[in-house]
């Protein structure tokens, strides 16, 4: 390789690495930051854990900053790296001055960082800066800071100690016992108050840890340290720190990182995995037909056996497929996270207070999801925090607590996955809304808006939205339209209620890119749909007999409720096969269940899901299409969609 | 057959090492994210020398060094201590301790290995 | 491209609907395939006759003839997709026939006179003459904007 070549590469390899681990630290630093301000309104000194991670962080930072040669982050991270550096010795305070210097200067860093990753002009870093520097200057002027409240969580009380040694070896780290792996086991049982290698007989290396245990806590967990080969002591002396030496102030448990045990992947790659996966998964069923075929030709035991092959096969097929789907979902709880570190920015630059409760964070989307969402999230807590919740003297008004809550909920609905921000504010005024649109000529002047549908549909039209007087008189401000477009380009939809008394709440609906799902085979007419198995809670048949009509609703009876009937030949205006008894699938909706019938189910296999993007195409009815190895489109039904929209005809 | 052990908390920088020093002969490269993890790696197999970053999770370091020179089955270890611009405190005290040079955040992978180069050569 | 080519113009493919000789631009166009397969979408804009695959993509199948106005006919082994890009969307357009490829300065192309069919008018951006055709060249964008839908008699 020529040098050139291989500097190029390195240096490409270096920034995406550099841009990687970055932002983990600066999601660390976030959360600590988010700590101090809790501190801070509590009265509470900063929590010596958090100041020495934020130091850390920020000296990381710098350190693959200088190697990326991002030099104004390098030298941002620095000052930053010094300002922690005396809160840590004392010199300076928590107070509300630095940490607004810490905070913006984070911000700022942030945007250094993704101004170099898309190639944009570095923003200037003085300000920031001279907001540190004024922080050490009073606090040169004042001396050593004032002590406040005393108050961070005392580790000593009703707390035994005891002292672990592990001596490492070949044999032990090829069990996966590491100095690393037993350090982290100590961390779930107690904490750690101290560690260091020391020298035992025969020169032999060894670590010792002091850790802490909560009295009466359960010392089982020692046991399988010692069934492992740890030695585990009481420890006797309940004094100072144990460890002597030069090293970090109260060394407790930080977090850790495992170098070997975690593999940074492009999510291309992933990408091109998928494709590989979802060709196997056409290849297989294409083996199975020929299978079915040539079955009768065969001796017996031979086409038992293929048989048994073929499925394990689509068995082994599915784990695959599984594992490559996991490796590539991520929890929203990041997301949600950063929206918490955005609102608390927001809500300070006013008087407002705002709380954001967080719920379902464990919901999992595929990653590529993920960093779709983060703009129209932004975009909607923003407007929850800047038009949404009202000053606390109007809250108070109101009748209702002076905190507002924005609310970020996560959850996972049949095949979709659902992500709600609400908040307890004013709720969106309608009239100026109307007043606004219709000035702009998004409504005739005799139109009205009826419903909270419509009012999304003026929200999210560009005209509206991108109107630099969206401003708090209207109730919502800019963005709604991207908000609907990432919605609607992800094959999802959003909805919106909304009341001056409950506030807002915007709901975003995705469906899942599981591009490979279990999918029920049936036809209609002439023609084949294939419905998402976790869509289906039953497949019944259908007597004509049995059918009953309530006021032009077609019913049955199922398990002792009316069920009703929605006929799939009708809505598709498809003749049907003209058959008496059909087959229905009973589907769960949020109103309630509903049965769709076909004329029969004609299979089951696993279908790859291809989105229909042209809007010619699209139909709500439709989530999607498939082939079943024939070449052919198969459509795959909606089946929420389509009892939804049934229901409110 | 060398053997070098990078240690750094930071992945990567321990990538951008490994892939500067990849292409020296005769040697093998081993990597620690932690203190810790550094002193393990010494008690399981001879280490012909280390980069050591100075500011790493659970043990600081310097105390890496210290451990590494009071015990004679280390104590001739080259070691190159790896800081950041503006740490010239934590550099003396790591030379005090007994590193014996020093290289300074951003190097180049050609300065990188010129140092490893040199100190092997030591041997 | 050389100044040679400029001279002579656009490349063009041209295919048959309905007796008439129509053009779109051959940058546009991505692929020529036979009508294999259409799956209907039911409660799709009329004149989409359903959708395909398409190199690994679903796309929607245009029936030209139902967005001109002009009478359905089955489809024979002339009859072909015209698999075209028009900024980041892909569909196909189903015609006749489409066989030729032709290069048409653009000198010589006129606007669209105003006798033509109201219906096909708004899709046609230009015109051709040649020795015993006319060439209808077609505003690709205006063709597949969604919502549009020509009632027609022949519509049912």
């Amino acid at each position: 390789m020529g040098q050139n070549e291989f500097n190029e590469q390195f240096f490409e390899q270096l920034l995406e690495d550099y841009f990687a681990e970055a932002d983990e630290h600066l999601r660390s630093i976030r959360r600590h930051l988010l700590a101090f301000e809790d501190s801070l309104r509590d009265g509470f000194e900063a929590d010596r854990k958090d100041i020495n991670e934020l130091f850390r962080s920020f000296h990381t930072i710098k350190g693959i900053s200088a190697m990326a040669e991002v030099s104004a982050a390098e030298n941002l991270a620095h000052h930053l790296e010094g300002l922690l550096r005396s809160l840590r010795d004392g010199n300076t305070g928590l107070s509300q001055d630095s940490l607004e210097a810490m905070l913006a200067g984070t911000r700022k860093l942030e945007q250094v960082i993704a101004s170099r990753k898309n190639n944009d002009p570095i923003p200037p870093i003085n300000a920031e800066i001279e907001r540190i520097e004024i922080i050490h200057r009073s606090a040169d002027q004042r001396g050593k800071a004032e002590p406040q409240q005393p108050g961070t969580p005392s580790r000593s009380g009703g707390s035994i100690k005891f002292r672990v040694f592990f001596e490492p070896s070949k044999e032990l780290a090829a069990r996966d016992l590491t100095v690393t792996t037993v350090r982290e086991r100590l961390e779930a049982l107690g904490t750690i108050e101290g560690s260091k290698p020391v020298i035992r007989g025969e020169g032999k290396i060894a670590f010792e840890f002091v850790i802490a245990v909560a009295d009466g806590s359960d010392a089982s967990g020692f046991d399988s340290l010692r069934d492992d080969g740890i030695t585990v002591t009481a420890y006797m002396e309940d004094g100072p720190a144990p460890i002597d030496g030069p090293h970090d102030p109260d060394l407790a448990d930080v977090e850790h990182i495992r170098p070997s045990n975690v593999v940074r992947v492009d999510l291309a790659r992933l990408d091109e995995l998928m494709l590989i996966v979802g060709d196997l998964v056409i290849s297989r069923a294409k083996l199975s037909k020929k299978l079915a075929a040539v079955e009768d030709l065969l001796p017996v035991e031979d086409s038992r056996d293929l048989h048994e092959i073929n499925q394990s096969l689509e068995k082994q097929l599915r784990n695959l497929r599984d594992g490559v789907m996991r490796v590539r979902m991520v929890p929203l709880a990041e997301i949600f996270e950063r929206m918490r570190f955005v609102a608390r920015d927001l809500a300070r630059d006013s008087e407002k207070r705002v709380r954001i409760d967080i719920s379902g964070e464990d919901t999992e989307i595929d990653k590529l999801l993920v960093e779709r969402m983060v703009d129209p999230l932004l975009h909607l807590v923003r407007n929850s925090v800047s038009h949404g919740i009202e000053e606390p003297e109007d809250r108070l008004a109101a009748g209702k607590p002076v905190e507002g809550v924005i609310r970020l909920h996560a959850a996972t609905v049949g095949d979709s996955v659902l992500i709600q921000v609400s908040d307890d504010g004013r709720g969106v005024n309608i009239d100026k809304v109307t007043e606004r649109a219709r000035d702009l000529g998004l409504l005739a002047p005799v139109d009205g808006i009826d419903s909270d549908l419509e009012l999304l549909n003026v929200l999210c039209s560009p005209g509206f939205s991108t109107t630099l007087e969206a401003d708090r008189a209207s109730g919502r401000g800019v963005g709604m339209d991207v908000v609907k477009r990432v919605a609607d380009e992800l094959g999802g939809s959003i909805s919106l209620e909304t009341s001056p008394s409950s506030g807002t709440s915007f709901s975003i609906r995705l469906p899942l890119t599981l591009a490979i799902t279990d999918a029920l085979i049936a036809c209609v007419g002439e023609q084949r749909f294939a419905v998402p198995q976790l869509a289906v809670s039953e497949v019944i048949e259908i007597e004509p007999g049995s059918i009953r009509t309530l006021e032009n609703l077609e019913v049955i009876e199922y398990r002792g409720r009316a069920l009703p009937l929605i006929r799939l030949s009708r809505l598709f205006s498809m003749p049907g096969d003209g058959r008496e008894t059909v087959q229905a699938f009973v589907v769960n909706e949020a109103g309630g269940a509903v049965a769709l019938t076909v004329d029969r189910v004609i299979g089951q296999q696993e279908i790859v899901i291809n989105a229909i993007n042209d809007p010619l195409a699209k139909v709500p009815a439709f989530s999607g299409a498939t082939e079943l190895g024939d070449g052919q489109a198969v459509l795959i039904l909606n089946v929420s969609e389509i009892a939804k929209e049934q229901r409110t005809k | 057959m060398d053997r070098i052990l990078i240690a750094d908390d930071s992945p990567t920088i321990r990538r951008m090492m490994i892939a500067s020093l990849r292409n020296l002969p005769d040697i093998e490269i081993e990597e620690a994210g932690s203190g810790l993890e550094a002193v393990e790696r010494l008690a399981l197999g001879p280490v012909s020398m280390l980069f050591l970053d100075l500011n790493m999770p659970d043990i600081h370091g310097i105390e890496v060094i210290q451990f590494v020179r009071s015990h004679k089955s280390f104590a001739g270890i080259p070691i190159c201590v790896v800081t950041t611009r503006g740490d010239e405190e934590s550099r003396r005290m790591a030379l005090a301790a007994g590193a014996d040079v020093y290289l300074t955040k951003p190097f180049s992978p050609d300065q990188l290995a010129e140092q490893a180069t040199k100190l092997l050569s030591r041997n | 491209m050389t100044l040679l080519e400029n001279d002579m113009g656009e490349t063009f493919v041209l295919f048959e609907l309905a007796g008439t000789t129509y053009a779109v631009p051959s940058a546009d166009v991505r692929q020529l395939e036979m009508i294999e397969h259409i799956t209907p979408v039911p409660n799709a804009p009329d004149a989409v006759e359903g959708v395909v695959f398409s190199r690994g993509q679903v796309i929607p199948a245009l029936s030209l003839r139902r967005r001109f106005g002009f009478p359905k006919v089955d489809y024979d082994l002339r009859s072909r997709l015209v698999v075209v890009s028009v900024g980041e969307r892909s569909l196909g357009l189903i015609v006749d026939s489409a066989r030729e490829f032709k290069r048409i300065p653009p000198g010589s192309i006129s606007p669209p006179p105003e006798t033509i069919a109201e219906t096909t008018g708004k899709y046609i951006s230009g015109i051709f003459s040649e020795d015993d055709r006319l060439i209808l060249i077609l505003d690709l964008t205006e063709l597949i904007a969604n919502g549009d839908e020509i009632q027609t008699e022949s519509n049912s």
